[in-house]
């Protein structure tokens, strides 16, 4: 089994990347968990078609519900669980992944699955969005960025908390690519030593699979996009590649993205 | 920086007994069961309900401003409370509960006082103050008297730091000297026609255990000889209605048993300033030997005469043995002995071996 957890800036699109990398790989035929650590519970929304289930709401009612009520097959094959967690300005969100996360692999053996992916909400802002990765459940992080400087600032300061972790990275995906973009990630990249695993460009395609609840896998399967998120999907899969990263100085990082400002 | 390793008292038991000096009849902690069980226990002993809302892992997940108002509500139609005190835990004030929503929601805020903290505010009297300016901004108490009050409570966290169990990283236990040998040396005194200073310096109803050795002190000058000073910080004039109400019980038990105090060094919620006070006192006219009792090292006169000091807790007599004080004694649990809803002086380790050895 491998794992990966996908973390970024709120709003980056790491959902969206993970339920279409899930989508990809499930359709190549590997065994695929995408796990949701959001309290939205939006990750698999697009596999599914609708919101499924979610394990801590279940949890309330029932304390040990049985892993056929919160683990729904999505579109390939791809197993999709919701951690869910409180309404918006209530209850701990971290908290709630850190039971939630401890429930579901206590009962449910994720190491059935070629890959595990989770989905964490935004940046690393409390010990409890950290815990996938400093509990070992997820074997190393991927960073979903674009060129924007407050995306590469989240980007560095996740880089941050993992050396402080001393949790491994595996890669940058670079999301919403432009061409005059990708010196910036570049320069990013090299300078934290995340080598970056593939770019998918900004897209309409893919905002309107998104709106019809889908993947660009399902709804457009041979589409060039298609074609590029199955490729970077490989990327993930394949890859090998994990450090502990390092990180930039903040004066740095605006140096770096002043650019062409 | 340095930190304090040994356990160190709340700010959340601390917020629960300011809210019983100011007469609440209920308590809720927003918190697990289990959350200052202890000082709950003794506040239901000195007449005080205390209920929690009994967070678990879901509360806590998924918020619990909800389940805090009905209980509120509960308590509302169990007990009829004309006030409700209510405090915060680790657990609630660290996922951001709204103390004030729940009770709005409850519809009765106008008669909760609202505590926002946790264990980790700080020191005790953050919780103590906390509890105060609430009760000011709701018209509970003066202006006058929080500024009075919170005066105190800095005044007694700063000698915590300076002179108390603060004022180390780490301080070991230590079970104090022998109460019987320090006996013989208090009629010794006596009987040698020496003079016994006996300054009552305690905090609130703890007075009660302390002041039980100027009975045993009288008793045995009136056997042996010699001659007794008191010096006590019972003004019956100063603090809230509850704590001044202690003070005159206590002195009206000091006038049946024929105690006469010299000197009212201050209220007896006053024992910062007061020990000061006493301190002068003792320094112009030293006595042959000088017994405090309740918080001695407020009384800064080791090495300037001889002292026995009284004080509860192995770490707090260890701290007064390290600072200079001759003979130390540890008493029983003032809180334990002094809270119930019958208020009178409990006998005392010391003052009882000094009974038993006057007898002798």
């Amino acid at each position: 089994m491998k794992s990966v957890a996908f973390y970024g800036k709120g709003g980056i699109g790491k959902s969206t990347l993970a339920s279409n990398i899930a989508a990809a790989l499930g359709a190549d035929g590997l065994k695929i968990l995408l796990v949701g650590c959001d309290p939205k519970a939006d990750s698999t929304i697009n596999l599914l078609g609708r919101r499924p289930p979610q394990l801590l709401e279940l949890m309330k009612q029932e304390k040990r519900p049985d892993p056929s009520k919160f683990i729904e097959e999505g579109f390939a094959g791809v197993a999709c669980v919701e951690i869910g967690g409180p309404e918006p300005g209530v209850g701990c969100a971290g908290r709630g992944l850190i039971v939630g996360i401890r429930y579901l692999t206590e009962v449910f053996d994720i190491r059935r699955f070629d890959l595990v992916i989770f989905d964490v909400p935004a940046d690393i802002v409390c010990g409890g969005l950290a815990v996938v990765m400093k509990e070992g459940y997820s074997e190393s992080a991927l960073i979903v960025t674009s060129d924007e400087f407050m995306s590469l600032y989240a980007a560095n300061n996740l880089c941050r908390g993992f050396r402080s972790l001393g949790a491994r990275v595996g890669g940058v995906l670079y999301n919403r690519s432009t061409t005059g973009g990708r010196r910036y990630v570049g320069r990013f990249s090299s300078r934290v030593g995340v080598p970056i695993l593939g770019d998918v460009p900004l897209s309409e395609e893919l905002i309107r699979a998104d709106r019809a609840r889908k993947t660009i896998i399902e709804s457009s399967p041979a589409s060039n996009l298609s074609g590029i998120i199955s490729s970077v999907a490989k990327s993930v899969y394949l890859n090998s590649f994990s450090c502990v990263p390092n990180w930039i100085q903040i004066e740095e990082l605006e140096e770096m993205c002043a650019g062409d400002s | 920086m340095s930190v304090i390793i040994h356990p160190r008292p709340s700010p959340v038991a601390a917020a629960m007994y300011t809210l019983r000096d100011l007469d609440a009849d209920t308590i809720v902690l927003h918190g697990p069961s289990g959350c200052c069980f202890r000082p709950a226990r003794l506040l239901e002993r000195d007449g005080v309900r205390v209920v929690t809302s009994a967070l678990l892992e879901d509360d806590l997940v998924f918020g619990s401003e909800g389940k805090l108002s009905k209980v509120l509500k509960r308590v509302d139609e169990m007990f009829s409370p004309r006030l409700i005190g209510l405090v915060g835990s680790c657990a609630s004030m660290i996922i951001g509960e709204d103390l004030k929503k729940a009770a709005r929601d409850a519809g009765l805020l106008n008669k909760t006082i609202c505590c926002n903290v946790h264990g980790g505010s700080g020191d005790n009297t953050v919780g103590a103050i906390a509890v105060l300016r609430e009760a000011r901004e709701m018209g509970l108490i003066s202006d006058e008297e929080f500024n009075r009050q919170r005066f105190m409570l800095e005044r007694a966290t700063r000698l915590e730091r300076e002179r108390g169990t603060a004022r180390s990283e780490y301080i070991e236990n230590w079970p104090g000297d022998r109460p019987k040998e320090i006996a013989k040396k208090l009629i010794e005194t006596f009987a040698s026609g020496g003079e016994v200073a006996f300054v009552l310096n305690a905090k609130k109803e703890t007075s009660f255990l302390y002041a039980d050795l100027a009975l045993a002190l009288a008793s045995a000058r009136r056997r042996f000889g010699g001659s007794l000073r008191v010096l006590a910080n019972l003004d019956p004039k100063v603090g809230l209605p509850r704590v001044r109400s202690y003070s005159v019980k206590i002195l009206e038990e000091f006038e049946a048993e024929g105690v006469v105090v010299d000197s009212i060094t201050g209220g007896i919620d006053e024992y910062p300033i007061s020990g000061e006070r006493a301190k002068e006192l003792l320094v112009r006219d030293p006595p042959d030997l000088a017994v405090i009792s309740g918080i001695p090292h407020a009384v800064a006169v080791e090495g300037v005469m001889k002292t026995v000091a009284v004080s509860v807790g192995s770490r707090a007599v260890s701290n007064l043995k390290s600072l200079g004080y001759d003979y130390v004694v540890a008493e029983r649990d003032a809180h334990q002995v002094s809270l119930g809803e019958k208020k009178q002086i409990r006998r005392s380790i010391l003052g009882q071996a000094l009974r038993e050895e006057a007898a002798h």
